[in-house]
């Protein structure tokens, strides 16, 4: 439903998003990317916001700059602010976005899209009173009044707190049955928990896509293992390095991870006997379990120097101050 | 039995409420009424309604006492108080109008609906046009009294309101520009106070400009909005290029807004 091709935008001299090409299909697609990496200059041109410097892209099956119209008729956008107007009812907003956007039976659509968000009950509730989540759900059922192919919701769990994070998952979860989604998040085991597919972005450039299981799978057969012993990591470190078919080594908090020189070898047995014959106790040994969060460390380690910073930054429930992408704006 | 039949009713119901009707009126109509209804809730318009009549009633007040039964009943002098007054208050009632859809984000959501710039701006003009529309009206007021009190000439007075209806119209777009330009709602009002005033001392101007250039002193003249008023309009004399000249501000500055709309989009 949405391919892009070598789309690029630069401001001035700075390059927000470089030549990225990616294509989704139905369900949820996770937009994967530390803060700044350009997540949201590219949704802004995907629903004809931002005209792209260059490259091309489609969505619903129109481009989105030749077509902007019919584009916007068929995609339901939602910012990352959530700008809503807070003096207006939650029906009134709806009913005022279902008008511009042309749709005749405004009430029914804009109560029925309201239940779908569970908030029938807040109706009449003027946007201000509403809470930080119960907002965020308002925009996300502006989005849904015209039934769109598709829908962009750029970073939908920030500020939340984590019962409305996991209701918000749910219910994108719930949409990718029937529309399209484009999901941003810099939230790893959020991508991880609600997509089908994931795009890494990073720096403006597309670094790794697929399905999370994939991905995971691309690294898990480097087989590496987690192994740990009552000695300190540093006086482990030496014996496991010298296991033969072992190739890296390094420490990781209280153990070391080993990497097999091949996949298809399993270095736990002679992991466990080393340990054990240099009379130390064994604690722990077993597969390095893989996540986004180290996919996407691994992925950019070799360019990205704040990667150390987005690891703080991927913690779950962080909604520190998103400046970054604002800079890019 | 019976139940089995019965479950299946709201079923069918439910399906119905999926449906979409697309087809409703223009999206600059659904813009107008919203914004219209803003005019009705916001205390900078009624503090504007309530200076503007406080002002004008204590100089008609003035006006009544000082004419003393002697002077001819002047119905235009309102109407020209209200074409100087607009310096202060077009910038009031339209600093808002753009500018806090851009700082509060909430233009980002409207420019990704199915409604070009101009829609939008149009929408948001005739809202402003049509509440400053009704000031005019209560205005009329005044000469409801002067006919009760004296005999005033209703063809100056039809033109002299009609001119300030024009000339609010064009003040109000051209102020509209500066809320498109700027996120500050101030610097917006500052910058429309401040073209509204220089457009309106222009006649003066031009009568500063040494006489051997006579062709400046009339590009100046006829550039300022007085020119076009207070010497025609204001005195009952309806000219074609007066109201050519009012309409042709307003759809410039519809045409700048939109424009300028676009480009801080584009520019991201």
């Amino acid at each position: 439903m949405i391919e892009v091709e070598h789309l690029t935008k630069r401001y001035g001299g700075f390059t927000a998003v470089n030549d990225i090409s990616f294509s989704t299909g139905a369900g949820v697609t996770g937009f994967l990317g530390p803060n700044g990496a350009g997540k949201t200059t590219t949704m802004r041109m995907l629903t004809g916001y931002l005209p792209p410097t260059s490259g091309k892209a489609s969505v619903a099956g129109f481009d989105v700059f030749n077509d902007s119209l019919q584009v916007r008729k068929r995609v339901g956008y939602l910012p990352e602010s959530v700008p809503l107007y807070r003096d207006m009812s939650a029906l009134a907003y709806l009913m005022y976005i279902a008008e511009i956007r042309g749709v005749k039976n405004r009430r029914d659509r804009a109560l029925h899209v309201l239940g779908r968000v569970g908030l029938q009950d807040r109706a009449d509730s003027l946007i201000r009173t509403l809470s930080k989540g119960m907002r965020q759900r308002v925009g996300l059922a502006s989005t849904l009044l015209h039934d769109p192919d598709v829908l962009i919701l750029d970073e939908p769990t920030i500020g939340l707190d984590p019962r409305q994070v996991l209701e918000l998952r749910d219910l994108v979860r719930e949409l990718g049955q029937r529309h399209t989604v484009l999901f941003s998040t810099h939230i790893l085991s959020e991508a991880e928990q609600v997509c089908q597919n994931v795009v890494i972005i990073n720096r403006g450039e597309i670094i790794a896509q697929g399905s999370p299981s994939a991905l995971r799978g691309e690294l898990e057969r480097g087989g590496r293992v987690f192994a740990r012993a009552d000695v300190a990591a540093e006086t482990l470190l030496p014996t496991v390095r010298e296991i033969d078919g072992i190739i890296e080594v390094e420490i990781s908090t209280d153990g070391v991870i080993a990497t097999p020189a091949t996949p298809e070898i399993d270095p736990r047995p002679a992991i466990a006997r080393a340990i054990i014959g240099q009379g130390w106790n064994l604690l722990e040994l077993r597969p390095q379990a893989v996540n986004l969060e180290e996919i996407f460390l691994e992925l950019t380690r070799h360019e990205a120097q704040g990667a150390a910073d987005e690891e703080a930054e991927a913690h779950e429930y962080d909604d520190d101050d998103e400046n970054d992408e604002e800079v890019s704006a | 039995m019976t139940d089995q039949t019965l479950d299946l009713a709201p079923k069918a119901g439910a399906e119905r409420e999926e449906v979409v009707e697309i087809g409703g009126g223009p999206a600059f109509w659904a813009v107008f009424k919203r914004e219209f209804r803003q005019y009705f809730r916001s205390p900078i318009a009624y503090g504007v309604a309530f200076a503007l009549f406080l002002f004008t009633g204590i100089y008609f007040n003035a006006y009544v006492t000082g004419a003393n039964g002697q002077a001819p009943a002047n119905a235009t002098l309102i109407p020209a108080v209200i074409t100087f007054l607009l310096f202060l208050f077009a910038p009031l009632l339209t600093m808002r109008l753009i500018a806090e859809e851009t700082r509060e984000g909430t233009l980002e959501v409207l420019m990704t609906l199915p409604m070009n710039e101009a829609q939008f701006v149009i929408g948001k003009f005739l809202a402003v046009w049509a509440y400053y529309t009704i000031l005019i009206l209560v205005s009329l007021i005044y000469l409801v009294i002067l006919s009760l009190i004296g005999t005033p000439d209703l063809g100056a007075a039809a033109g002299a309101y009609f001119g300030a209806w024009l000339y609010g119209g064009a003040a109000l777009a051209i102020t509209m520009i500066f809320s498109a330009l700027t996120e500050d709602q101030i610097v917006a009002a500052f910058l429309g106070a401040a073209t509204i005033l220089v457009m309106f001392l222009a006649d003066s101007a031009a009568a500063a400009i040494p006489s051997n250039a006579p062709w400046l002193v009339d590009i100046v003249r006829e550039l300022g909005l007085t020119a076009h008023y207070d010497s025609t309009m204001a005195a009952g004399i309806l000219r074609g290029e007066d109201v050519l000249y009012f309409v042709f501000l307003m759809v410039l500055s519809i045409f700048i807004t939109t424009l300028i709309i676009s480009i801080r989009r584009w520019r991201g």
